[in-house]
């Protein structure tokens, strides 16, 4: 039996020892999925130095070797600990997908650089045209000799700006049902025709990007799984994306960052906005929700333990979990009142030090409000999630 | 609508149709400037900015019903000049009976020579009048204040803040030039692509810089705050129906799955709810305006109820018109996601939703 309270005790030792202010700083000022870039890496490769840089991945691939449980606790701690974000894009989805689907020197080589975070990499799916029906994807790859043409356009691909490579889904069967004829291809981003065009988001800030690919020229060994079997690859990386995901640690944060806030507000009376009865009951409906997903996230994490599968039950977690992260947003909004106002991007930098406008507890509410409504469109929008649950679980 | 009304709406269309595009919007919210000029004086010129004062004033002697209908194509048009905050909000305060102030400073204001702005909300607060720290008290050649006012919405290009501040103990309204000694502005952006200021003053003002106490002061404050409630619903309403104008138009044209989004029948009830609540919002809006306007006794719970119906209104329309767009909203070269930050900026503007819950509570339970 693991000692989980020993466990627990010595990654937050850990934590206290190599998070430098700095460091946590990044982690507090998080305003999406990403972190800082820069922080984000210099935390990846103290985890490496110490082995945990990738917590799910088995121990052959440098893995820690930990079970659901450590894995849940570790993300807890750091999330506690304000620490940086890990980019998800080479740990989370390429990673696992090259254990599967790699060849044996696409394993040795690719693997180790994604860990220590040598290489970083980007996620090309989704085009102007191919959102939600990914399948209609136009990019194209056609065979020439011992290399691919590629032609076509991404967008949306986050930290493309950050990346050296870049995974795409390609075209290269246009005969066949849109499906059967979509492959799976790596390439490095500073082919002669990639070009990359930053995209502005509503917080003011760019992370994601639009991609153009102009006769690019791509050796055959980068395709992952066979030529046009890209499809279930691809699938299967969709459900990495969506599952290993523990919504209710981020969301336990963000409720705590609401009573705070609350606390440091004097509404009516002079007394604290979480003693206003209606700010405090909309806060405990939301507490509620958030345990309802508590338990359902432990209800899965015990059937993957059991070695089931929770097949259709991740979108139902993608879904809750995303909305509900939202409504924290929401009340987080309402707690501070008019301190979302402030467009103050500098103090959103960890390295900056001058005077801000807007005080700690707020600096970050309206960035993250409007950059969370993200969540239920990227990784399968919460339509396409209530799509499947119809189709999957309710057999519509 | 009237045949004044009618006029007016139309003027405001064909200006902001034709001088008020996105992209150009977009690039003065990106400019080191906060606010065109060109439009000011153009909005002084067509009377805009003297709409509601009396003719007395150089007004229009409009109600609020035609400053709604204005507001409205701003929040169309995601205007950034500060028609409400100077016109309406501060107006409301300098020209209610009583308010002691010259009439060059209304003079100034009309002609938009001068934007006015009031500076009520502090840091750390809600922004209820009972709840201030700000305090002024006499010393021997007029009055010292001292505080700290924070996100004064315009503050960046206001002339004259009206603070408030107590004094004692009782409400009390001041008019303060931003250049007065002891006054430290700071100004910024909002997310709003707008402008605001921090305020922290230390400052002995004339006798004439105090401008209302007591029960005048608080009339004029609920008589504003009425008034800013019911135009920030109206721009509200405006940008509301301008994000399902845009979704309905973008899910037509938007194909996945080899149709448009719009044949989704999921989607058609999305955009169908949408309507619904904006057509709710609609007519508590227009009923709370003629109340006023009116002035009937139930005015202000109307009032009220507009601002609750019109916040959570405006909050879940604008994103939901965000989620039926997808990825290419949350762009800033997308108009859709302005509206989004825009009534979120509105919704704590001058009285927030919860505020306005309680307050309409009371008022149905005193009755
Ligand atoms: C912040 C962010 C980061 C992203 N990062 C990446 C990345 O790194 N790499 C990458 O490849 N992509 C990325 N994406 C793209 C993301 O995967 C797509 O935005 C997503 O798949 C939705 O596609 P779309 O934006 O084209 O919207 P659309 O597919 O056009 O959808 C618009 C609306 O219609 C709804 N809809 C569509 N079809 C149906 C249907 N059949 N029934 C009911 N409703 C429907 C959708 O749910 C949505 O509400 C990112 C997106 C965002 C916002």
């Amino acid at each position: 039996m693991t000692d989980y309270a020993a466990f627990r005790l010595e990654v937050r030792q850990f934590l206290e020892a190599s998070l430098t202010p700095e460091l946590r700083r990044a982690g507090k000022l998080t305003t999406s999925v990403f972190s800082d870039f820069e922080s984000s890496m210099a935390w990846q490769r103290i985890l490496h130095a110490k082995g945990w840089a990738a917590p799910d991945w088995p121990e052959e691939y440098g893995g820690p070797g930990w079970d659901i449980h450590q894995r849940y606790i570790f993300q807890e701690e750091c999330k506690l600990a304000n620490a940086p974000s890990i980019i998800a894009m080479g740990i989370q989805m390429l990673g696992p997908l090259l254990m599967k689907y790699g060849t044996e020197a696409q394993k040795t080589e690719i693997i180790p650089r994604i860990l220590s975070g040598d290489d970083v990499w980007c996620q090309g799916y989704s085009e102007p045209g191919a959102g939600s029906d990914l399948a209609s994807l136009k990019t194209t790859a056609e065979r020439d000799g011992d290399h691919y043409r590629v032609n076509g356009t991404k967008i949306w691909t986050s930290l493309a700006q950050h990346s050296n490579k870049i995974f795409c889904l390609v075209r290269t069967n246009k005969d066949v049902k849109p499906q059967a004829g979509i492959s799976f291809l790596l390439m490095d981003i500073d082919l002669p025709g990639i070009t990359i065009d930053p995209i502005v988001s509503l917080d003011g800030q760019v992370e994601q990007c639009q991609v153009f690919f102009e006769d690019v020229e791509v050796p055959v060994t980068n395709l992952v799984g066979d030529e046009n079997d890209g499809w279930s690859v691809a699938k299967s990386l969709l459900e990495f994306e969506r599952g290993g995901h523990n919504f209710t640690i981020d969301i336990k944060k963000q409720l705590g960052k609401v009573r705070d806030q609350a606390l440091r507000i004097r509404g009516r009376g002079g007394r604290p906005k979480l003693e206003d009865p209606v700010f405090r009951t909309q806060l405990a409906e939301a507490e509620i929700e958030a345990m309802a997903l508590e338990q359902t996230e432990l209800r899965i994490k015990g059937s993957f333990a059991a070695g089931g599968n929770p097949g259709a039950l991740s979108s139902l977690v993608k879904a809750v979990g995303t909305e509900l992260s939202q409504q924290f947003n929401e009340l987080s909004v309402d707690a501070v009142g008019r301190a979302i106002t402030p467009y103050f991007p500098e103090g959103l930098d960890p390295h900056f030090e001058g005077e801000t406008p807007v005080p700690d507890y707020a600096t970050t509410t309206m960035a993250e409000y409007i950059n969370n409504r993200s969540a239920t469109i990227y990784g399968g929008t919460a339509e396409v999630q209530r799509n499947i649950i119809a189709k999957q679980i309710l057999k519509l | 609508m009237n045949e004044e009304q009618q006029m007016l709406l139309d003027s405001a269309q064909r200006y902001l149709r034709d001088t008020y595009d996105f992209n150009s919007r977009r690039d003065m919210a990106n400019s080191e400037q906060y606010i065109s000029t060109t439009h000011w004086q153009a909005f002084a010129e067509m009377g805009w900015l003297a709409m509601p004062f009396g003719e007395q004033h150089g007004g229009l002697g409009f109600g609020m019903e035609e400053v709604a209908l204005l507001s409205e194509e701003f929040g169309k048009h995601l205007v950034l000049e500060p028609m409400l905050e100077s016109t309406v909000v501060a107006g409301s305060v300098l020209t209610y009976p009583g308010v002691a102030v010259e009439s060059s400073h209304i003079d100034a204001l009309v002609s938009g020579e001068k934007i006015y702005a009031l500076a009520h909300q502090e840091p750390d607060t809600t922004a209820d009048i009972d709840n201030l720290s700000a305090h002024a008290q006499h010393v021997a050649n007029g009055l010292k204040i001292t505080g700290n006012k924070a996100y004064i919405s315009a503050g960046a290009v206001t002339d004259y803040f009206i603070v408030t501040a107590k004094l004692e103990g009782q409400l009390a309204l001041f008019l303060v030039p931003k250049d007065a000694e002891g006054l430290t502005v700071t100004r910024y952006k909002t997310y709003d692509g707008r402008s605001a200021a921090n305020l922290a003053f230390d400052m002995e003002l004339p006798f004439s810089s105090l401008m209302a106490r007591g029960d005048l002061a608080r009339s004029a404050f609920m008589t504003m705050r009425d008034r800013a409630i019911l135009g920030a619903s109206a721009e509200a309403l405006g940008a509301m129906q301008a994000a399902l104008d845009t979704t309905v138009d973008y899910t037509r044209q938007r194909v996945q799955f080899g149709k448009p989004l719009s044949s989704f029948q999921a989607l058609q009830h999305r955009m169908a709810n949408m309507l619904i609540q904006i057509e709710l919002c609609r007519s508590l809006v227009g009923a709370a305006c003629r109340a006023l306007d009116a002035g009937s006794e139930d005015a202000r719970r109307l009032t009220l109820a507009a601002k609750v119906k019109v916040t959570s209104t405006a909050r879940k329309v604008t994103q939901e018109a965000i989620q039926l767009h997808g990825g290419i909203a949350t762009t800033d070269e997308y108009v859709v996601g302005h509206y989004f930050k825009r009534v979120t900026a509105l919704e704590s503007w001058v009285c927030s939703r919860e505020d306005a819950l309680v307050d309409f509570i009371r008022l149905t339970d005193a009755a």
